[in-house]
């Protein structure tokens, strides 16, 4: 059963033009019948590793053996073991779909018999019968993906590249090629994929094994399950009932933090963006006693007086965050205090909020219900305490959610702070992108 | 990778054979092209020939009649327009992905070009067998049954030339980045082979020796008409090595793309 199909060792591709290291000295097996995730954000060297898996691309270090053959050496054979679905659509959108099929049955030397057999049977697979003879330029874009698909299973490879194969495409008709893969990957001749994708739930569904790939290396590679599981625990979202509540969310957190068992506290779920704002930091000698109720009040206080507003947001540099990532309702009644008198002495930053919110631009903006996501060893335990504290601090809670990591979890935990380490480096990280993109032409 | 290898590389006939299919279907369907190429063939015939009706055209000794002259030149223009715009359909191929699939088929990169190759130049005949034919049912050959062989003799003649045309469109193909340098090839390429050909105006030998494109419209003169600048044998000389020359230099370009997605 543990027969690789595919063994790629030490694979390291340099755009020499560019300076550019796309691939990093990989190395990877992929087991004869099994289908393979490859996920990575843009530019992490994903299509650069299948175009070199493909012969379509030179690797500059390292060896890759596909159904044992060589990609350097015996790059016909290799073609003859491959199907590939590229990113981009590659059909003569001036044939019919139908010639589209039996020029590529051609080209990998078909006999005439088989051919038409052959063609008939791969259109039946992916429902195209009835549309063989029209022209691929009128067909829509889920379509052609499928006669992709068909054309490169003419041939029966042994090992299905797909890269993004649903890139764009809708709902039904994504769902429709999940299960042409699933098809395929069953049954006696059980095919050999390797998918590229930026979707979680893509790889999550399909995928024996998942593959991260990041800046042209492999950070992870495991089954969904096991990746899940590295991310040990549970991970409780809660949602709060009202907009103001945003405002106790620091004083919340540190709370919550100090709770044993909670790994990690940080602002809104999973599901939306996380908010960067930073966690408070209380005084020393202060964090065993304060009062909520106090420090509430104190900040109640503060914002009933735009004067006090000024003096805080100068001297706290805490305070102008939290402005900026307050909740639009809190922002706007702020925003009414200031008129323009008092805006001249507000810091510029602030300034250019509220006076953005004055005029409206703001209004368009996605109105974030406040909420957070913390990571904890063991939910069930945890949770209690969670909701306890904030009955003391008497936040409405408007829904919780806990649930397992999800495989996005896991793929911001390895590349998302991959990328968070390195913000000082983003020019540069873009460029890089940039430029790799180009010289792929 | 092994199959760059330009010489040692396999050929597989029927990819050359379907590739080339590919090429001249396009042409058929295409209706918009089948039209405007005749209907460039018509202005020309008309506006030149009508122009220079008035003047006999003299080249050695004897006198040519301009209608005829202009009309074989016509003939074979079609060689230089359809010979570098084919060519350069590589590089809509690679705009439209097809290139990928081709290049990941277990063919060599040597029957991918044959097959562009031997396309061109067959849609190359056929077009000049068009504007013979316009030619002559405008009148401006004498119907003679001579004609038909003549024409017959003018294929290979058509197929060889339109060989170093295609390879000056696959050499610029490969090389072309954006669809926007094509009016800069139209105006330093093809305008300057054009007119310095002596294919619609009489030229002298010494402005049309610099011009390969020349001696390919010499040979069509010679073959229809009977008269011609240079020899024969010079002709044909020059055509082949001109070719050759370009048809290596196209390969070479075009086996150093390297095309990923």
């Amino acid at each position: 059963m543990a027969e690789n199909i595919i063994e790629v060792k030490n694979l390291t591709k340099i755009y020499e033009d560019g300076d550019v290291l796309a691939v990093d000295n990989i190395s990877f097996n992929i087991e004869k019948g099994e289908i393979l995730a490859l996920l990575g954000p843009n530019g992490a060297g994903k299509t650069t590793t299948i175009s070199m898996l493909a012969t379509l691309l030179r690797p500059t270090k390292g060896e890759a053996l596909i159904n044992s053959y060589d990609v350097q050496k015996d790059p016909d054979k290799v073609r003859k073991s491959i199907g590939i679905v590229f990113q981009e659509p590659s059909l003569d959108g001036e044939m019919k779909a139908r010639e589209n099929l039996e020029l590529h049955a051609i080209l990998y030397g078909m006999p005439k018999k088989e051919r038409n057999t052959k063609i008939q049977e791969v259109l039946k697979l992916v429902d195209l019968e009835d549309k063989a003879e029209t022209f691929v330029k009128n067909y829509s874009g889920g379509m052609k993906r499928r006669l992709e698909i068909a054309r490169g299973l003419i041939h029966e490879p042994k090992v299905l590249f797909l890269d993004e194969p649903t890139l764009g495409l809708d709902p039904q008709t994504r769902r429709k090629i999940w299960d042409k893969i699933q098809e395929l990957n069953k049954g006696n001749s059980k095919m050999t994929i390797l998918i590229t994708t930026h979707y979680m739930d893509e790889a999550d569904e399909l995928a024996d094994r998942i593959c991260i790939m990041d800046h042209g290396k492999i950070i992870a590679m495991d089954t969904s399950e096991n990746l899940k599981k590295q991310l040990s625990g549970d991970v409780v979202d809660i949602k709060f009932e009202n907009l103001e509540e945003s405002l106790k969310i620091p004083m919340i957190i540190s709370q919550i933090k100090e709770i044993p068992g909670v790994k990690n506290v940080s602002f809104g779920t999973s599901e939306g963006e996380r908010t960067m704002m930073p966690n408070i930091q209380l005084p020393k000698g202060m964090s065993g006693n304060f009062n909520p109720e106090m420090i509430q009040a104190r900040i109640r206080e503060t914002l009933s007086d735009p004067k006090k507003l000024i003096i805080a947001w100068k001297k706290m540099p805490m305070a102008t965050e939290m402005f900026l990532n307050a909740p639009l309702a809190i922002k706007k009644k702020i925003a009414e205090m200031f008129d323009e008198s008092l805006l001249d002495e507000v810091p510029d930053t602030i300034k250019e909020e509220i006076i953005k919110i004055k005029k409206g631009e703001a209004d368009n903006e996605e109105i974030q219900e406040p909420s957070i996501s913390i990571s904890c060893e063991n939910g069930g335990k945890q949770l209690p305490f969670i909701i306890q504290k904030l009955n003391e601090n008497k936040i409405a809670i408007k829904t919780i959610n806990m649930h397992q990591p999800t495989l996005e979890d896991v793929f911001l935990h390895y590349v998302g702070t991959a990328i968070r380490e390195e913000s000082s480096n983003h020019a540069k990280d873009m460029k890089r992108r940039i430029q790799m993109r180009q010289l792929r032409k | 990778m092994s199959d760059l290898n330009l010489v040692k590389s396999k050929v597989n006939y029927s990819a050359v054979w379907i590739l080339a299919k590919r090429e001249l279907m396009e042409f058929w369907r295409n209706k918009s092209r089948v039209i405007s190429s005749l209907a460039q063939g018509i202005l020309f015939l008309f506006v030149f020939g009508m122009g220079f009706s008035i003047v006999d055209i003299k080249m050695g000794g004897s006198t040519v009649e301009s209608r005829a002259f202009t009309a074989s030149g016509i003939a074979a223009m079609v060689i230089l327009f359809t010979g570098i715009f084919g060519g350069m359909s590589i590089f809509r191929d690679k705009m439209f992905g097809f290139m990928k699939e081709l290049m990941v088929a277990p063919i060599s990169r040597r029957t991918i070009m044959l097959g562009r190759t031997v396309g061109v130049a067959l849609q190359t005949m056929l077009q000049v067998v068009i504007m013979i034919s316009l030619g002559v049912a405008f009148g401006y050959f004498g119907y003679d049954l001579s004609l038909i062989w003549r024409t017959i003799l003018i294929l290979p003649i058509a197929f060889l030339s339109s060989l170093g045309i295609v390879g000056i469109g696959l050499t610029i193909s490969t090389r072309l980045r954006d669809m926007q340098s094509f009016g800069l090839i139209q105006t330093f390429i093809i305008m300057p082979m054009m007119w310095l050909s002596g294919t619609l105006i009489p030229l002298p030998p010494q402005i049309l020796m610099f011009n390969p494109f020349s001696y390919s419209a010499d040979m069509f003169r010679f073959i229809l008409l009977g008269v011609s600048y240079f020899p024969f044998w010079v002709d044909l000389l020059v055509t082949v090595c001109f070719g050759t020359l370009l048809i290596l230099i196209g390969a070479k370009s075009f086996n150093k793309m390297e095309i990923s997605q």
